[in-house]
């Protein structure tokens, strides 16, 4: 509660300083626009809607993108544990294509798919896979061998002991890559919206800047931060805790 | 006032066939051994060369017995556990189980471990289902079975419990009621109460040996507790040390349920604690001062070269 208070209080001030610095005017509107142009911008947004279609393609493409690299991410994890040889040969292509920054990505895309929304999901396919597939191979690799080998004695093998033992066994790792994943993807959802112009969010970002509405580009910037924060902290920090609680990972 | 008769026989091919002679006349019924185990050897890679763990095990089980294992720490009893469940491979001999040979993990030998190894992502009554659901019985039919074996333990109130809710002494009664609901030959049971107080383990060997009374089912129960074998077994089997061997056989003949209190179960483990004593002696001596006595040394490892058959006269 406390906490709550601190943050309220700071941010409260920090908007203050901000308008005392517009008043001050020594930058024009369109750089420095006040709290309240930016407030009514966003409250203005919310009611023709632009905002919320925005939020509604971005949130879109990112399901899906999202959604297909835990697919596929979680299959590679697998394959690069459970065989040796993908461990060396996979395994290896992957630990270095992860140090490449998701948006080197982009001009491959281009030329693949064009201009398009599949080029932007293909963007945050090849930011969140990697941690996915990364994250769940060590997963794998240290599900206790004791569970293995009771399930054995269940009767579990081939495909069933692996969606029934080791993944949920995994989850702990996994969770933790599809939590820096989500936040990869996020950001290179943002970063293939503002450079691949149609929609979204970021397209919304690139509009303010041509119409040289500073307050556009700010609102649209605090409804960025404001879903990576909810993601972020109200769900993957959540569920984390939650499974690692569950699977008795937590000191207690 | 003690009725057990000691049948203290070395296990050599001969003695044995002797002994496995008496246990059939005093059971009808158990001409043909559930559990078999024929010349079983077994070596681990080390250091200095392959070292003996288990070596020419013979072992008969009958249906329905309740045969502790017990002998000093190291001296392969897990591991001859495992090769029972089929979980370890043994360089040579065999085990039989209800007439079939066992290669390889199965749902007639369920192994219950010293941490009760539930699954924390499954609540205790989707655990006691896991293998049920694995043989492919249908939803409501193996909720009913779960339900059943949960009161069995006594945990019905707790099928909707997660697992990090409960405590040591229950993970392991839903470890039993998971054991138990696949309905196997043979329960296979490596030191699971060991981890637990004395108070829950007192419990707990109630509980046990009523179920047994109950379901008749044969069980190998693995522990490093004299005291704990004499309340729970018909038979106890001795295992020496460095390399295993059968060393002795004790027959135990008091009436259930026993208590571990009980003066005759207690005066039982004074007994058959002596004879362990010489060998948890000659462990100590190897764990110890493995550096300082050579003599022991050499005994202790046993370094056998691999080229050597030990398995021979199968
Ligand atoms: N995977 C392995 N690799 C090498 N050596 C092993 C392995 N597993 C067991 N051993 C050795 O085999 C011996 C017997 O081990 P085992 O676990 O069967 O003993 P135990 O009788 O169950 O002992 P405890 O009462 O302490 O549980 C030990 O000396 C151990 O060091
Ligand atoms: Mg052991």
């Amino acid at each position: 509660m406390r906490n709550v208070a601190k943050r309220v209080v700071f941010f409260l001030m920090l908007i203050g300083v901000w308008e005392l610095v517009y008043l001050c005017g020594i930058w024009p509107e369109y750089v420095l626009p006040s709290p309240v142009s930016v407030g009514k911008t966003l409250v203005g947004g919310f009611q023709n809607r632009t905002l919320l279609i925005g939020i509604g393609i971005s949130m879109k493409r990112i399901a899906i993108g999202y959604g297909i690299s835990i697919g596929i991410g979680i299959f590679l994890g697998i394959v690069i544990a459970r065989f040796r040889i993908l461990e060396d040969t996979l395994g290896a292509l992957i630990s270095g294509l992860q140090t490449l920054p998701t948006i080197c990505w982009l001009p491959l895309a281009l030329l693949w798919f064009g201009l398009n929304d599949r080029a932007i999901i293909f963007l945050v396919i090849m930011g969140a896979v990697l941690s996915i597939a990364i994250a769940t191979d060590s997963g794998v690799k240290n599900v206790p061998s004791l569970y293995i080998r009771a399930a054995k004695t269940m009767g579990a093998k081939g495909w069933r002991l692996y969606l029934e033992v080791i993944i949920p066994a995994a989850l702990p790792h996994i969770i933790i890559g599809m939590k820096q994943g989500w936040s990869f993807a996020w950001r290179s959802l943002m970063a293939g919206e503002l450079l691949i112009v149609c929609l979204g969010l970021g397209h919304l970002m690139m509009i303010g800047r041509e119409l040289n509405d500073m307050s556009q580009v700010i609102a649209v910037m605090i409804v960025i931060i404001i879903i990576g924060i909810v993601v972020d902290r109200l769900f993957f920090v959540k569920v984390e805790k939650r499974i690692r609680e569950r699977w008795g990972l937590t000191k207690s | 006032m003690l009725e057990g008769v000691e049948s203290g026989i070395p296990a050599t091919a001969d003695n044995e066939k002797i002994y496995g002679g008496v246990a059939t006349a005093e059971r009808p019924g158990g001409t043909q051994p559930k559990l078999c185990i024929r010349h079983v050897s077994k070596s681990f890679k080390s250091v200095n060369g392959s070292a003996y763990v288990l070596e020419d095990i013979n072992l008969e089980i009958r249906e329905g017995e309740f045969v502790c294992i017990v002998g000093p720490s190291g001296c392969g009893k897990t591991t001859l556990l495992n090769i029972v469940a089929g979980l370890e491979k043994a360089d040579s001999g065999e085990v039989w189980s209800n007439g079939h040979k066992v290669n390889g993990a199965g749902t007639d030998r369920v192994v219950i471990f010293q941490e009760a190894a539930l699954f924390p992502w499954l609540n205790v009554v989707k655990n006691v289902e896991f293998g049920l659901k694995l043989k492919g019985i249908n939803a409501k039919q193996r909720r009913e079975t779960a339900i059943q074996y949960l009161k069995m333990v006594h945990l019905s109130k707790f099928q909707k419990a997660h697992i990090h809710e409960l405590s040591g002494g229950m993970k392991q009664r839903v470890a039993i009621a998971r054991a138990l609901a696949m309905n196997p030959e043979m329960l296979l049971m490596d030191e699971p109460f060991s981890a637990l107080d004395a108070q829950t383990r007192w419990i707990l060997h109630f509980e046990l040996q009523n179920i047994w009374l109950k379901t008749k089912k044969t069980i190998m129960f693995v522990t490093h507790n004299i005291r704990e074998a004499v309340c729970l077994a018909d038979r106890i089997v001795m295992l020496s040390t460095t390399p295993g061997r059968v060393k002795k056989e004790f027959q135990i003949e008091l009436p259930r349920p026993r208590d571990d209190n009980d003066i005759n179960v207690a005066e039982y483990s004074t007994k058959i604690m002596k004879e362990l004593k010489s060998e948890i002696t000659k462990v100590m001596q190897c764990e110890m001062d493995a550096d300082s006595c050579v003599e022991c040394d050499i005994k202790c490892t046993s370094v056998i070269p691999e080229k050597i058959d030990m398995g021979g006269g199968i």
